[in-house]
């Protein structure tokens, strides 16, 4: 009796968060990955007899490009889902780096603590103190602009986030009486961490990680605003940000689109985030065989 | 009816569900309680006690609502009463007493601040005279020097501090009615002895009614003028208090006397119910009467037909078709255990001492001994009882033994060998040898682990490539070996009761056969028939098994029952060892006569 009504609760939170952000997330995924097909236009192709046409729909719109084209002529809607390819490289590939980094040193230094934990804590300590912007903008610089170096300097820079958070549950679980019940029934270190612990943390993890992928899509953008990301012949939607903005008196859409590509696809991030971290948490999952 | 201070008609309190579907959750429940009185109302969790007090104080969970009857305080509807009237009373007229003292009190705030911020409501406007009101009233509560402790936060105090300041609080207002819902519960048994004290001093001086939440039979019978004892929802027997515990009408009264182990009764068996109460999810589908799967003198009438609340004897009423048959449940009584051979001892503890280093400020720092030269053993198949109150260092020993800290000085040998010895040779020894069985099943069972995969855990750190077969098997026996049935193992930890949470954990420690079991306070928190059930389990483990077990309780008569031999601790030191009998019954050190003296209060013998 008591089941039938949370099963309906969590089809509720499924619908609600999950779904959503499934749905953004897969819409922006799956136009990374068939950019090529999808694409009316090569993205670089310049065509500098209809510069700045608007979208289609309003007036003076031409129907070969759908959102328009930019000041050199280039189709907006090509642009955007190469950009899209770009954006989702870097979100995987720097926020599981960061995760990966940040999460093991987070579980060694609240698991073992004392001195693991008091070396791990002042790294980040360290780390933290240089502000993130200068620190990202120092690190390209030294390793060169490129989208392999965005993706270096997010996991450099973002490592943190993942350790301190998670570092704190990982004390809140070593503290439970289970995990040393594990360690008397004969548990290794390691498997005390892994079957213990890490599914303790790990709606927590999946949340950050979310979370990271986010923020990794907007240090992207910032990135290739100020020039550091991907080169000049490689669209990307901070480079179509920084492009339209000589032109945003002549024409907004060159502004806006990508600005909503990155706040739909940050939203996407979070709800996903944050409905898969109810999900996943069986401790919500009260469903009492009375 | 118009001279009683709160008086219950009839009343029913449901919860609605999201499908809309609603379950009774209280119902048919009346009392009257006049000025002066103590009304005890007795249950185990689950049994709805606590309803009625939030349903006065209208503080229901979201989702529950009074569905019928009355209520009335000193005359006036405390159900349909609006919510300026009805705060106009609360904390004036209507004062709560509550279960965790820590919790209810502000921890940024010191206890001068909150009593003068209560006190201020109570329309005391002057500075100076809500200064002097809360001396008083810290004074009236036998608190010592007052003034100072005005000035103290709620940390600096133990846990009866901050009770009787609570009590002096709750006074304060010269209420009509007192509600204290399991107000010592949370305490050792020597200041639970104090407190009740307090509380019936302070109810004479004031005279005030009391409300008393409580699940202990004993202790309301001790306390209270008139008991209503609750089951499912139900109140099943309502009368005079000792009246009621002498001779209990129901057969849930009974069984939950026979329930509780005694200090100074002779030895008989508990008696152990069947079952458990049925949820707030079944009471709907329930027929007949409630307690009627569970009952001994179960009847035919008594699964087709529902009984009510009905005047048996003078001021007596019980909800019972076959009362007649109540006082016949009987339990035998039971032969002092053999005490074992002495063998070799299995475990040997050597002037043991652990200390903690607390610092203060920035240079000093002050030792404590948690544990103070202690020296004892244990002796194959030997049920040994570690009494003593919180504080006295009987978890952080547990924890020495078996390893979770390390000893300051001393030595511990389990079968003949040193325990520190840190080679994974001897860890795995230890393993084999002695095992732990956790306070809390809460913390100690993994919220994300099946039961069956943490009664076999053992198995997984030994032989990780077991099959999943042969580890369902052996789980499938443990949980048998526990009295939990097969299906159980598919669960996880939230969805058991207390009592079967409790199970899997002693199932845990039993995987891996140890010769001897630690178990810290297993028992406590659990309700009376729940923890009679682990005693009876116990019990018949040691006959199949056979291991030692180090009991680890503040609950002397549950110690009584369950040990031959008692060591007592406080302040770190083994103050007193010796056979359970002799040391309960002609105990030789100050402390140990107080802790008897103090579990004997609110203990009435049996009247057979």
């Amino acid at each position: 009796m008591g089941k039938r009504f949370l099963k309906k609760e969590l089809a509720f939170l499924r619908s609600g968060r999950v779904i959503v952000g499934v749905a953004l997330v897969g819409i922006v995924v799956s136009c990374a990955l068939f950019a090529p097909f999808l694409a009316p236009h090569d993205p670089e192709e310049q065509n500098l007899i209809t510069t700045l046409l608007p979208p289609a729909w309003s007036a003076g719109g031409d129907p070969a490009y759908l959102l328009g084209t930019d000041s050199l002529g280039r189709d907006v809607l090509s642009r955007l889902l190469y950009g899209a390819r770009v954006a989702m490289t870097v979100a995987v590939a720097a926020s599981f780096g960061a995760m990966l980094i940040g999460s093991t040193l987070a579980h060694l230094a609240g698991y073992f603590g004392g001195k693991v934990d008091w070396l791990i804590g002042r790294a980040v300590d360290v780390w933290m103190s240089f502000p993130p912007v200068v620190l990202s903008l120092v690190l390209m610089t030294g390793l060169g602009a490129g989208i392999s170096s965005v993706i270096l300097a997010i996991v450099l820079v973002d490592w943190t986030r993942f350790c301190r958070v998670l570092r704190a549950e990982v004390l809140v679980t070593r503290r439970q009486d289970y995990v040393a019940a594990a360690r008397l029934v004969g548990f290794s270190h390691w498997r005390t961490l892994t079957r213990e612990i890490l599914p303790a943390t790990m709606p927590l993890l999946i949340t950050l990680l979310s979370i990271e992928m986010g923020i990794a899509v907007i240090v992207e953008a910032i990135l290739s605003f100020v020039g550091m990301s991907v080169g000049a012949n490689q669209s990307a939607w901070g480079q179509m940000i920084a492009d339209a903005r000589q032109t945003l008196y002549e024409s907004g859409w060159n502004l806006v689109l990508p600005m909503l590509a990155i706040f739909v696809t940050v939203l996407g991030f979070n709800l996903l985030g944050d409905g898969l971290r109810r999900t996943l948490d069986p401790r919500l999952l009260q469903a009492r065989e009375l | 009816m118009t001279s009683s201070v709160l008086a219950a008609e009839n009343l029913a309190v449901e919860s609605r569900l999201h499908d809309g579907r609603r379950l009774p959750v209280l119902s048919g429940i009346s009392f009257a309680l006049e000025a002066g009185k103590v009304l005890g109302l007795v249950g185990e969790s689950g049994a709805g006690k606590s309803m009625i007090g939030r349903a006065v104080a209208q503080l229901l969970p979201p989702g529950f609502s009074v569905a019928g009857g009355s209520l009335a305080f000193a005359g006036r509807d405390l159900v349909r009463m609006g919510v300026q009237a009805r705060r106009q009373l609360l904390g004036r007229e209507i004062a709560f007493i509550p279960q965790e003292p820590l919790s209810a009190l502000n921890p940024v705030m010191t206890i001068g601040a909150q009593f003068g911020e209560h006190l201020a409501r109570l329309g005391i406007t002057s500075q100076m005279r809500r200064r002097e009101e809360a001396r008083a009233m810290l004074e009236a509560v036998h608190l010592p020097r007052a003034a100072e402790l005005l000035r103290q936060f709620p940390h600096e105090l133990s846990g009866g501090m901050c009770q009787r300041v609570l009590i002096a609080m709750a006074f304060a207002s010269r209420p009509k009615l007192v509600i204290a819902d399991e107000p010592t519960t949370a305490l050792d048994a020597t200041i639970q002895a104090r407190i009740i004290g307090l509380m019936g001093e302070m109810r004479d001086a004031y005279g005030a009614a009391l409300m008393f939440i409580t699940h202990d039979l004993r202790l309301a019978a001790e306390f209270c003028d008139e008991i209503v004892v609750l089951y499912a929802g139900r109140a099943v027997e309502k009368g005079e208090a000792r009246k009621l515990l002498s001779s209990p009408l129901h057969p849930y009264t009974r069984c939950l006397q026979l329930a509780v182990p005694s200090l100074s009764a002779p030895e008989r068996e508990l008696f152990t119910l069947p079952g458990e109460m049925p949820g707030l999810a079944r009471l709907g589908a329930l027929e007949g009467c409630r307690f009627a799967p569970r009952c001994p003198n179960v009847g035919e009438i008594c699964r087709k037909e529902e009984p009510k609340l009905l005047a048996v004897a003078p001021s007596r009423e019980a909800a019972c078709f076959r009362t007649e048959l109540t006082l016949a449940i009987e339990t035998l009584n039971q032969a002092a255990p053999a005490s074992p051979k002495r063998t070799a001892p299995l475990l040997r503890v050597d002037g043991l001492k652990k200390r903690y280093v607390s610092r203060r400020g920035l240079f000093g720092s002050t030792d404590v001994l948690a544990i103070d030269d202690v020296s004892f053993a244990v002796a194959e198949n030997e049920f040994v009882g570690v009494v003593g109150e919180s504080g006295s260092g009987k978890s952080t020993l547990a924890k020495l033994i078996i390893g979770l800290e390390r000893p300051s000085s001393g030595r511990i040998e389990l079968c003949g060998q040193d325990a520190f010895d840190r080679s994974e040779a001897a860890r795995r020894r230890r393993i084999e040898t002695a095992q732990m069985v956790f306070q809390d099943p809460q913390s100690a069972l993994n919220p994300r682990r099946r039961a069956a995969s943490i009664v076999t855990q053992v198995l997984e750190a030994a032989a990780p490539r077991l099959s999943l077969n042969e580890r369902q098997q052996r789980a499938e026996e443990l949980l048998a070996e526990v009295g939990l049935s097969a299906e159980l193992g598919g669960r996880y930890p939230s969805q058991l009761s207390g009592g079967q949470k409790q199970r899997v954990n002693i199932a845990r420690a039993l995987c891996a056969a140890p010769k001897l079991l630690i178990a810290d306070e297993i028992v406590s928190g659990l309700d009376v028939s729940v923890q009679a059930q682990l005693i009876a389990l116990l019990h018949r483990l040691r006959r199949e098994l056979s291991f030692a077990l180090l009991f680890i309780s503040h609950d002397l008569a549950v110690v009584r029952k369950l040990c031959e031999r008692v060591l007592v601790m406080w302040r770190g030191k083994v103050v007193e060892e010796g056979l359970t009998a002799q040391v309960f019954a002609t105990p030789q050190h100050p402390y140990t006569r107080e802790l008897v003296g103090a579990s004997n209060t609110g203990r009435i013998a049996n009247s057979e």
